[in-house]
C-alpha cells in the first residue's frame, strides 16, 4: 500500500537531521525506541498476571513469531 | 522492567549483550531493520536479526547454554535439540532477556553463499554506536530494495541512503541486487 507524501517528507526530514545533528539526534531516539519496549512489557508484566495471562501471551507470541495466518505452533 | 536500563537504548544494550556471547562461539553478523534503526531510524521493532555461521549440534548447544547463563532464554522452541532443528530446516528461533518479553533476538543460520560472504566481509560501523557486526552497508541497502521489499525495508533503504549521502558506491549496491537475484532465487543447500 502507498503511504501518503506527508509519510515520506517526514523520513526524509528525520533522516537529514540525524545526517547533520551527530549529537543531538540519539537523546530523541533513545527515548523513542525506550518508550515503546518498555510500555509494550509493562502490558506483558500486568497479563501475566490476569486469569489466563500465560495463554494469552502464548497466543500474542503466536501472532509475532509467525503471523496472523499460524496457528498452533507455540 | 526488572532489568536497569538506564539513558542507554534498550536494543542497542540488548544487542551488543546478546552477540557478546555469540562472539564466543561464531562468526555472526545483525541484518535487517536494526541495521537502519541503529542509524536513527525512527520506528518500532519487537526483534532484532542476528545470521550466524552454521554450527554443530555440539557447538550450538555450548552457545545455547552460555546465552542461558548470561540471562537470556529462548522463547520458541523451548528445547536445544529442537531450536537446533529449526535453524538447520531453515526456520528462526526467537531468544530474549528471561523474564522479559521484547526484545527478542531472531536467530538464522547462514543458509548459501551470500550470506557466508556477508559474514566474511562484516564489519563493525562506528556511526552506530553499537559495537557488534554489520553487513557492508551497500549490502543491507541491496538487500532492502531487491530481496526483501516491504514498504518499511524500502523505507529503511530510503533512510540509509540519506545518512550515506554522497558516500555510497552504486555499482556495488548494482551488482550486488545482480548476486541477490542469482544466489538467492537460485541457490538453495
Amino acid at each position: 500500500m502507498k503511504r501518503d507524501n506527508s509519510h515520506d517528507e517526514q523520513i526524509v526530514r528525520w533522516a537529514t537531521f540525524v545526517r547533520e545533528n551527530p549529537k543531538k539526534w540519539r537523546e530523541q531516539h533513545t527515548a523513542f525506541i525506550n518508550s515503546q519496549i518498555i510500555n509494550a512489557n509493562e502490558k506483558y508484566d500486568k497479563l501475566k498476571k490476569m486469569p489466563n495471562g500465560k495463554k494469552i501471551i502464548r497466543e500474542l507470541r503466536k501472532l509475532r513469531f509467525f503471523g496472523i495466518d499460524e496457528t498452533d505452533r507455540v | 522492567m526488572d532489568r536497569e536500563i538506564s539513558d542507554r537504548n534498550i536494543l542497542n544494550k540488548f544487542t551488543e549483550d546478546f552477540c557478546k556471547i555469540v562472539n564466543n562461539f561464531a562468526k555472526y553478523i545483525i541484518v535487517s531493520g536494526f541495521v537502519a534503526i541503529s542509524h536513527g531510524r525512527s520506528r518500532g521493532t519487537e526483534d532484532i536479526d542476528i545470521m550466524i555461521e552454521r554450527l554443530s549440534f555440539v557447538k550450538f548447544g555450548e552457545m545455547h547454554n552460555a546465552l542461558v547463563l548470561a540471562g537470556f532464554e529462548c522463547l520458541y522452541p523451548l528445547k536445544t535439540k529442537n531450536i537446533y532443528e529449526n535453524l538447520t530446516g531453515k526456520l528462526n528461533v526467537r531468544y530474549s532477556w528471561k523474564g522479559i518479553e521484547l526484545p527478542n533476538m531472531e536467530v538464522k543460520f547462514a543458509k548459501d553463499s551470500l550470506d557466508d560472504e556477508q559474514l566474511e566481509t562484516r564489519k563493525k560501523i562506528e556511526f552506530t554506536d553499537v559495537d557488534v557486526f554489520f553487513p557492508k552497508i551497500e549490502e543491507s541497502i541491496a538487500f532492502k530494495e531487491e530481496f526483501l521489499g516491504s514498504n518499511k525495508d524500502i523505507e529503511d533503504a530510503k533512510h540509509l541512503r540519506l545518512i550515506y549521502l554522497d558516500r555510497l558506491d552504486e555499482d556495488y549496491i548494482e551488482k550486488y541486487k545482480e548476486k541477490i537475484r542469482r544466489i538467492k532465487f537460485n541457490e538453495t543447500r
